[in-house]
């Protein structure tokens, strides 16, 4: 077994007199899995500490005497706090066991206010189904419950109903293990013991979404999409959130065409099965009341429907024209293949002006794969963080991070020049003054004596050196972001990656966009560089580009420059808004392109670690709305500059002949097979 | 959607405190006992159960929400996770602001037997407030409370940390009487006393 060859010692424990072999110290309630027995329980979490504070989990338990009868205990013991331990005897299924769970159940149920019926949990609730597998069919239960108000709002996007708690702690540990915001706890004791924030203040977390999920009754719901749906009526599809490069992986739970909420989907390789609160509550934009619906062509001074075939026609003739000086946007969220073909388009067209958020041009880095994935980053030993708040940028990283840090030991030293979440687990903060990341690196790297570094940059000359020690142990990781080039300047980013190199540690640039890693290899595959979008609407102000072509892509949004953006706009000749949702930037447009969302045109996405995820479509789209990729396959076979792409896997094979990294995808890794969502652990 | 429902939104809540906003109120000399305490211990949490008699000695016997920042402050801690442990406890005075001697009736069962409710009646009309409520005056605060562990002087009211039973009409005049006269809150006293039982004699 691989945990024997990992030097773990195996015990030998009796599971309903079926002998089993497991690495001792697992905890019994992890064990019995083995078999595919089923323990009911409720505050357990395999991702969390056991607590052992709700008794769902009770067993019989006993040992082997001389005789090799088995001696049991006279009482039952949680099988969530019981670790595995040679020569154990559990049962799981005897008549006093039966009983109880029974009485456990009747416990738990006496201050439960019992309204399923309206419950948003109702259909997919542990205690609900624990009680009806498991616990007494009839209640005797004649007195008066405890009542609470039914809707307290913990923040913007949790809403507790404290009735329904059954003071199971997960939401609790959540906040202490996981997210490390510490931000609920349990106040008051007893039947009156309910889990919020420091006095009642707004639960202020970036991963507070989560609480609703692993929450084993109704009693965390979710503001957003409470009393939207019952849990039967939706149906879940697995998807990919593209809010941000991490990738997470989401069911997408939607009822008659219409998304009503997104939940955590287990993947150990990305976000576990957590979710940042942007991508759990950020998907309303499907629902968005402005979403473009039809193709838009410019007459004189107005914007008149069209068709697809006359829409395309139009930029065709102008691209036929005006091809070499055409310039593309890539937008934060679109797919591998819309990204390919666009950079493609862009190459066969002679312009290769082709930008996007992540471009690294500017920045004086070339793109290179990070080092390490989301799995290895836990084993590191060392991790650096640089540049704002990590939490905010890539949420799952900073998951991540603090799992390493927390879990495995790993000491993190956090260098920025405002103070960030990582500070409250971090080994050592180095809080610079703002423009002086540059002076840090070169005391780091022993260029620039420590003491004159600490006067400049305000970081303390002994912090500075014991960080200079940390750093040149074994296993050090580094993380940075494009963030740190625009707070501090792109010297200051190439500096911080030569540190790395000299080191001999990881050295990982993330992206911050969902289509980042794809557009960034892409490019290269083709011999392009990723521009900054700023360059090129600098282009497009000088008449270099006359033609630009923005690929869900808002640039009033994503553009610093307010007005770079707007004489751009103003200035181009022939402007293509693609967009799923109208935008300021379709005023300026020749041709307004609808462009579907990834679940209802699908698309595959690259996280940043490079693992390439298929979205597969389950919404309708809407009105006359394209997938990304399909309309540029369709321009291309219209300009005969491609031919063949039928699916997205045509598309994909034909990246694979042009860009490496799609070839090593298309070959190397699958994509994991996705579980129906709702209850479970 | 629940400002459909009518209640609490979110605006009416306090915000959590900045540490910026932390107005600190120990004084020198508690803030040294802390530390000595904190000597003690291998970490920081294991320090807040003093910590919190400190807080209620030196916020004058309530540990309001800005005490309990003061000691989540001072042991880095989470303000949620003390605020936890400070509500856990009933010795801590988190529900309600206590006046200045909070007496302290037992009602549980042998009490109960012995005519607690009796007496808590009798406090009642004397000092005109019901349990859980405190005289105009600031002086006294009514609380029912289980087992005192006393049964044998039952019917047990606790002052401070004096024990006092078992009671009739007169023994709780002369309490009364003998409280109304203490410049001393021994509310605060006692507080100051389990602080000082954490301290070695040198520090106290
Ligand atoms: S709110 Fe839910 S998760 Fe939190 S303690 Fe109650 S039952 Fe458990
Ligand atoms: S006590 Fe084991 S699951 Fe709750
Ligand atoms: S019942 Fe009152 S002291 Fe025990």
């Amino acid at each position: 077994m691989a945990a024997e060859m990992m030097g773990v010692d195996m015990v030998t424990i009796l599971v309903d007199d079926i002998e089993l072999q497991v690495p001792k110290g697992e905890l019994i309630v992890e064990s019995v899995k083995r078999l595919g027995i089923e323990i009911p329980i409720f505050c357990y979490h395999p991702r969390m500490k056991p607590v052992g504070m709700c008794r769902m989990c009770l067993v019989e338990t006993g040992t082997k005497q001389p005789d090799g009868t088995i001696r049991k205990m006279p009482k039952p013991q949680a099988s969530c706090t019981l670790p595995a331990s040679e020569g154990l005897a559990i049962y799981t299924q005897t008549p006093q066991i039966i009983q109880d769970r029974k009485g456990v159940l009747e416990f738990l149920l006496i201050n439960h206010p019992l309204d399923c019926p309206i419950c948003d949990r109702g259909g997919e609730c542990p205690l609900q189904n624990n009680t009806l597998f498991y616990g007494p069919s009839t209640s005797r239960h004649i007195e008066f419950k405890r009542h609470a108000p039914k809707a307290i709002p913990l923040s913007e996007h949790v809403t507790l109903d404290l009735e329904r708690c059954i003071q199971c702690g997960r939401c609790v540990r959540f906040t202490e293990e996981i997210s490390g915001d510490g931000q609920l706890a349990f106040r008051f004791r007893g039947a009156s013991m309910q889990p919020s924030t420091f006095a009642l203040s707004a639960f202020e977390s970036k991963f507070s979404g989560n609480t609703i999920e692993i929450c084993p009754v109704g009693a965390l719901t979710s503001s957003q999409s409470r009393f939207r749906a019952r849990p039967w009526d939706l149906e879940s599809s697995a998807g990919v959130c593209t809010l941000c490069s991490c990738g997470c992986n989401v069911w997408f739970d939607h009822r008659i065409g219409k998304l009503v909420r997104v939940n955590g989907r287990t993947n150990n390789a990305v976000n576990e099965e957590w979710t940042c609160d942007q991508g759990k509550f950020g998907h309303d934009y499907y629902n968005h009341n402005e979403r473009q619906a039809s193709v838009f062509i410019r007459t004189s001074a107005r914007l008149e429907s069209t068709s697809w075939t006359v829409g395309l026609g139009e930029i065709v003739t102008k691209l036929k024209s005006t091809g070499t000086s055409a310039g593309f946007l890539l937008g934060p969220k679109i797919s591998n293949e819309a990204g390919f073909l666009a950079c493609r388009a862009a190459t066969a067209l002679g312009s290769r002006q082709v930008a996007g958020i992540d471009s690294r041009v500017e920045l004086g880095a070339n793109f290179e794969v990070p080092a390490d994935s989301l799995l290895s980053l836990e084993q590191a030993k060392v991790i650096v963080s640089v540049g704002p708040s990590l939490a905010d940028t890539l949420p799952i990283v900073y998951l991540r991070v603090r799992k390493a840090a927390s879990q495995k030991g790993a000491k993190v030293i956090s260098i920025h020049s405002s103070p960030t979440e990582l500070d409250e687990f971090a080994f050592l903060s180095l809080c610079h003054k703002p423009g002086t990341l540059s002076l840090l690196i070169q005391g780091l790297d022993g260029s620039l004596a420590l003491e004159e570094v600490a006067l400049q940059t305000g970081v303390s000359a002994q912090a500075l050196k014991e960080a200079k020690t940390v750093l040149e142990g074994q296993g050090v990781s580094f993380i940075a972001t494009n963030q740190v080039a625009h707070t501090e300047g792109s010297a200051a980013l190439s500096d911080l990656r030569r540190l790395a190199k000299k080191l001999e540690a990881n050295w990982n640039h993330f992206c911050e966009t969902a289509s980042g890693f794809a557009s960034l290899a892409s490019c290269s595959g083709l011999g392009m560089e990723l521009q900054s979008p700023e360059s090129i609407l600098k282009k497009c102000l000088s008449g270099d580009i006359k033609f630009l072509w923005l690929v869900d892509f808002d640039p009033f949004e994503l553009v610093k420059d307010r007005e770079l953006v707007k004489q751009a706009l103003e200035e181009v000749e022939f402007l293509v808004v693609q967009s799923a949702i109208a935008s300021e930037a379709s005023h300026y447009a020749s041709v307004v392109l609808p462009q579907s969302l990834p679940a209802e045109g699908g698309g595959s996405f690259t996280n940043l670690d490079g693992q390439l995820q298929n979205f597969d479509a389950f919404l309708p789209k809407i009105g006359m709305a394209r997938a990304d990729w399909q309309i540029f396959a369709e321009l291309l076979s219209r300009m005969d500059l491609a031919a063949g792409m039928f699916s997205r896997q045509d598309i994909l094979q034909m990246a694979a002949k042009d860009v490496p990294y799609f070839k090593e995808a298309l070959t190397g890794k699958q994509d994991h097979q996705p579980q129906p969502s709702g209850a479970g652990v | 959607m629940s400002d459909l429902i009518g209640l609490q939104t979110l605006s009416e809540k306090p915000t959590r405190l900045d540490q910026s906003q932390l107005k600190l109120n120990f004084s020198e000399a508690a803030v040294s006992q802390l530390e000595e305490i904190k000597s003690h211990y291998p970490s920081e949490k294991a320090a807040i159960l003093p910590a919190l008699w400190i807080a209620q000695r030196e916020y004058g016997g309530f540990l309001s929400s800005e005490a309990i920042a003061e000691v989540a402050h001072r042991l880095h801690r989470a303000y949620a996770e003390v605020e936890g442990v400070a509500t856990f406890y009933s010795m801590y005075n988190t529900r309600h602001k206590p006046g200045k001697h909070k007496l302290e009736v037992c009602t549980c069962l042998s009490c109960h037997v012995n005519g607690a409710y009796r007496i808590l009646d009798l406090i009642e009309k004397k000092l005109g407030i019901r349990p859980n409520e405190t005289t105009e005056d600031g002086l006294f605060t009514l609380e029912e409370v289980e087992c005192l562990n006393a049964c044998d002087r039952a019917v047990v009211m606790q002052v401070g940390d004096s024990y006092y039973g078992p009671l009739t009409e007169s023994l709780l005049d002369t309490i009364i009487a003998d409280l109304k006269s203490r410049t001393e809150s021994t509310v605060i006293q006692m507080a100051d006393e389990i602080v000082k039982v954490h301290l070695p004699e040198s520090a106290v």
